[in-house]
């Protein structure tokens, strides 16, 4: 079996995994006496061991394996949940976080996981002294005789499988079988028993192998370990049923006779005599684990909208091939104006609406819930909570807000910097909060909600709230203001000097943020995707980060330009309004040209000369189309020679070879075939 | 007996230049070609290749020819050289040949007035024929450019 094939199948499925592990592990950590959350953890770690070992990770499923039996034991009430068990199983989270990241990256997988697993295993042991009952105490011994012993009849996961469908009210069988002494076609009645119980269960294992038995390769008789839906005498009176069968026995296994098969190998050869190949097989027996099939139980957690993964790339050229056939149809809407034939307009319109439905679908394709990026918020918030000692929540709304899927991946990084941030200096240490008369639990709510063509994402934390006069202070003193200019500013400007490059208001230097590198990373990298942030805040009741993007990255609505005979488009969402100036109305201020814009001066940009347009100079004319356009809150008039109108317009690179282009951001193709180049605003504005 | 080379042969002036077949991602006809302000004077712009955007230099201007208007021979090569696409401007581009790499030879410093760094090598072709060889990852860098740009300012 070529497993490459499905490996991406697999890291797939157990990033899935490993994100409900980490989320019910969270929620279990509020409510421990939760027993159903345990059992959606118990299905998850399942599961994830069944695929890594079919996959051949060892290292991933000998980790999973264990924390499922301590998951096991606290499922069937033999032990309480408490803070040093959490501790571990989210530090075995990470390792197999790791080991997946790892084979994401192209490695094997194999980790260090002895220490886990030994704490692990301290936890099960400690279990296993207090002796509560039977199951624990098998459960623990067979974990601790496993691991040494490699000639077990049963391997671990094999046992566990077979423990599990106990546990979940199906019944495991011991089958033995006897041909017949005359029997010809020993495999083929060996493949009736097989198929008989393959309708009424599963095989877990059986000895001789399968790959043996079709080969013929067995004396007389063979064993097999089943789950079975049937009662045991059923199942005899099925099996016997088959001609040639000489003898059937049927024993139903409980866990003790569970775990002594598994722990003790001789002592099974010694109990069944007749069948002196089990025993000479017993000690061949290795890794079948492969074959194993998963239990039914384990796929009652199946999700309930039905998905298929579809490769980005693919999403990519579909986009493009798209928005070639949206210039198609501009064209074809063009044509069919001169042809002016009736039924040629009706099928051009009718296409242009099935066309527009279908641009709707190919871009909501592209939308991804942001729950992407916020499922991996509570666990950081939790862990850095912890490291600094205090109490936060963290309240998640509107994670099923969607998002563009290139938005959504730039995202990530900018929202943890600002959650560490709120975490870290917003939230105060649980003495000051209670000095300051607050709960001793801070709150950070991250909210995410569509506004018009923008998604915002907030987050609010009821902390300390950012003190302008430190703010202002360290501002002067690393130098990012003056002290005159200081007192110029306005609350909202100082609050903004914490995006400042170089800034941070941090008393010490702590590994979680306050190196000065952040909140500026963070305005850049949101301001690049299109989108823009603003801090409030109250001194004393906390600090709100508000985080404007755009829907999505590859279709912007724009106004097209023309100049002289270039054509230009510049976003829609930076231009304030459009109006026609006076050139008598431009003034002339200390070498720049300003002019008047309702109650304030704004200067006046002459795009053709920005441009070296080769046949337009607005200075010939002596009234002017104008665009007002905004960075932040700075304006300013950009001349143009004549409008053509807002258009929705597909964003293209000049490719590599063109790069760091003065005021061009990137191009689009018109309804023409022709390539417009679409303007940077911010760069028209000093 | 060296190795089989297949080769797109085009012209700028009276010269014929080659490059290799894998290299070349189309030739087109002359696209409307939409200026892009602010480049080097080669830098004709960029023009819309069935959906994607692709930069086009004049190959005149880039090897310090006397530039000409296009004429109806004039092509749009296309060529991609790692992650770079580039279209280049040739008066005419008519022919694919196999050369044997035996009869390229590593070219003298100067060839019609083109730097030799330029060049990957000259293959005669019988009949004193020589074809120029370009050396497209040279032809295409960038810090050049840059450099010229400094010496324009």
């Amino acid at each position: 079996m070529d497993m490459n094939a499905y490996l991406s199948m697999f890291i797939d499925e157990s990033n899935d995994h490993l994100q409900s592990l980490n989320e019910n592990l969270l929620q279990l950590e509020n409510d421990p006496e939760d027993l159903t959350i345990v059992q959606a953890i118990f299905r998850s770690a399942h599961t994830l061991k069944g695929m890594s070992a079919t996959m051949g990770f060892e290292d991933l499923a000998h980790l999973t394996h264990e924390m499922e039996n301590v998951l096991d034991l606290v499922r069937n009430s033999k032990l309480k949940m408490d803070s040093f068990i959490f501790d571990t199983l989210f530090k075995g989270l990470d390792a197999l976080e790791a080991m997946v990241q790892d084979i994401i990256g192209g490695g094997t997988g194999k980790a260090d996981v002895t220490s886990i697993v030994a704490s692990l295993q301290t936890i099960l042991k400690s279990d296993y002294k207090n002796g509560e009952g039977a199951a624990p105490a098998g459960a623990a011994k067979q974990s601790a005789a496993t691991s040494s012993s490699s000639s077990a009849l049963l391997d671990e996961f094999q046992s566990s499988i077979l423990k599990q469908s106990m546990d979940s009210g199906h019944e495991p069988y011991f089958v033995q079988v006897t041909v017949d002494e005359n029997c010809v076609l020993k495999a083929a009645r060996a493949y009736m028993v097989f198929n008989l119980l393959e309708q009424n269960g599963e095989i877990v294992k059986s000895d001789p192998s399968v790959q043996d038995l079709e080969q013929e390769k067995f004396d007389r008789s063979f064993s097999v370990f089943t789950i079975s839906t049937m009662p045991a005498e059923t199942l005899r009176e099925q099996i016997s049923g088959i001609s040639e069968i000489a003898s059937v026995q049927v024993t139903p296994l409980d866990p003790e006779s569970l775990a002594s098969l598994t722990a003790a190998p001789a002592a099974a050869a010694v109990e069944a005599p007749p069948k002196p190949s089990e025993a000479a097989s017993a000690a061949k027996e290795s890794g079948d684990a492969g074959q194993t099939k998963k239990p039914a139980a384990a796929g009652q957690g199946a999700a309930a909208s039905r998905t298929i993964r579809v490769d980005i790339d693919r999403l990519d050229m579909l986009m493009n091939l798209f928005s070639e056939l949206l210039i198609d149809r501009v064209r074809l809407e063009q044509l069919a104006s001169e042809v002016k034939r009736t039924d040629l307009t009706e099928t051009v319109e009718h296409m242009a609406r099935v066309s527009s439905d279908l641009q709707n679908i190919v871009l909501k394709l592209r939308m991804v819930p942001v729950d992407t990026v916020f499922n991996r918020f509570p666990r950081m918030v939790r862990d850095l909570a912890k490291s600094l000692d205090k109490k936060i929540d963290l309240v998640i709304s509107g994670a099923d807000t969607e998002l563009d899927r290139t938005v959504i991946d730039e995202i990530g990084d900018p929202l943890v910097h600002l959650l560490r941030n709120s975490v870290d200096h917003g939230v105060e240490s649980i003495e000051k909060r209670v000095a300051a008369g607050k709960p001793e639990t801070g709150t950070i709510h991250l909210r995410a909600f569509h506004s018009g063509n923008h998604v915002f994402i907030e987050v609010e934390d009821n902390g300390a709230g950012i003190n302008q006069e430190k703010v202002t202070s360290i501002a002067i003193k690393n130098g990012v203001i003056t002290e005159e200019e200081s007192k110029k500013l306005t609350p909202d400007e100082i609050n903004m000097l914490i995006f400042a490059p170089g800034f941070s208001t941090a008393d010490k230097i702590s590994d979680i943020s306050g190196r000065g590198v952040g909140l500026d990373v963070v305005k850049n990298k949101i301001t690049s995707l299109g989108g823009n942030v603003v801090v409030t805040s109250e001194f004393g009741k906390g600090t709100k980060f508000s985080v404007q993007l755009p829907l999505t990255l590859s279709i912007i609505s724009a106004m097209l330009i023309k100049l002289g005979s270039e054509k230009y488009a510049i976003p829609l969402t930076s231009i304030v309004e459009t109006g026609i100036l006076q050139r008598s109305s431009i003034l002339n201020v200390h070498g720049t040209h300003m002019t008047k814009f309702r109650d304030s001066i704004i200067p006046v940009v002459s795009l053709s000369q920005v441009l070296e347009s080769p046949d337009y100079n607005d200075a010939a004319e002596s009234e002017t189309e104008m665009i007002v356009i905004r960075k932040g809150d700075k304006l300013a008039a950009v001349l143009v020679d004549e409008f053509i109108g807002q258009s929705e317009i597909v964003l293209k690179t000049l490719g590599k070879y063109l790069t760091n282009i003065h005021a061009v951001s990137g191009a689009t193709i018109l309804g023409d075939g022709q390539v417009a180049l679409i303007i940077d605003p911010n760069a028209l504005i000093k | 007996m060296g190795e089989e080379l297949k080769v797109i042969v085009f012209a700028l002036g009276a010269e014929e230049y080659g490059i290799e077949v894998d290299k070349v991602r189309t030739i087109e006809r002359m696209l409307p070609i939409t200026r892009v302000p602010k480049t080097a004077a080669f830098i004709k712009g960029v023009i819309n290749l069935r959906g994607v955007v692709v930069p086009v230099i004049d190959l005149r201007g880039r090897f310090n020819l006397e530039q000409t208007e296009p004429t109806e021979q004039s092509r749009i090569i296309v060529v991609a050289v790692g992650d770079l696409e580039v279209g280049f401007i040739v008066d005419s581009a008519n022919d694919v040949i196999d050369i044997d790499t035996d009869n390229i030879d590593t070219p003298p410093e100067i060839v019609g007035g083109v730097k030799a760094k330029y060049l990957r090598g000259i293959a005669k072709l019988g009949e004193g024929r020589l074809l120029i060889m370009l050396n497209l990852s040279e032809v295409l860098n960038k810090n050049e450019i840059i450099q010229l740009e400094q010496i324009e300012v």
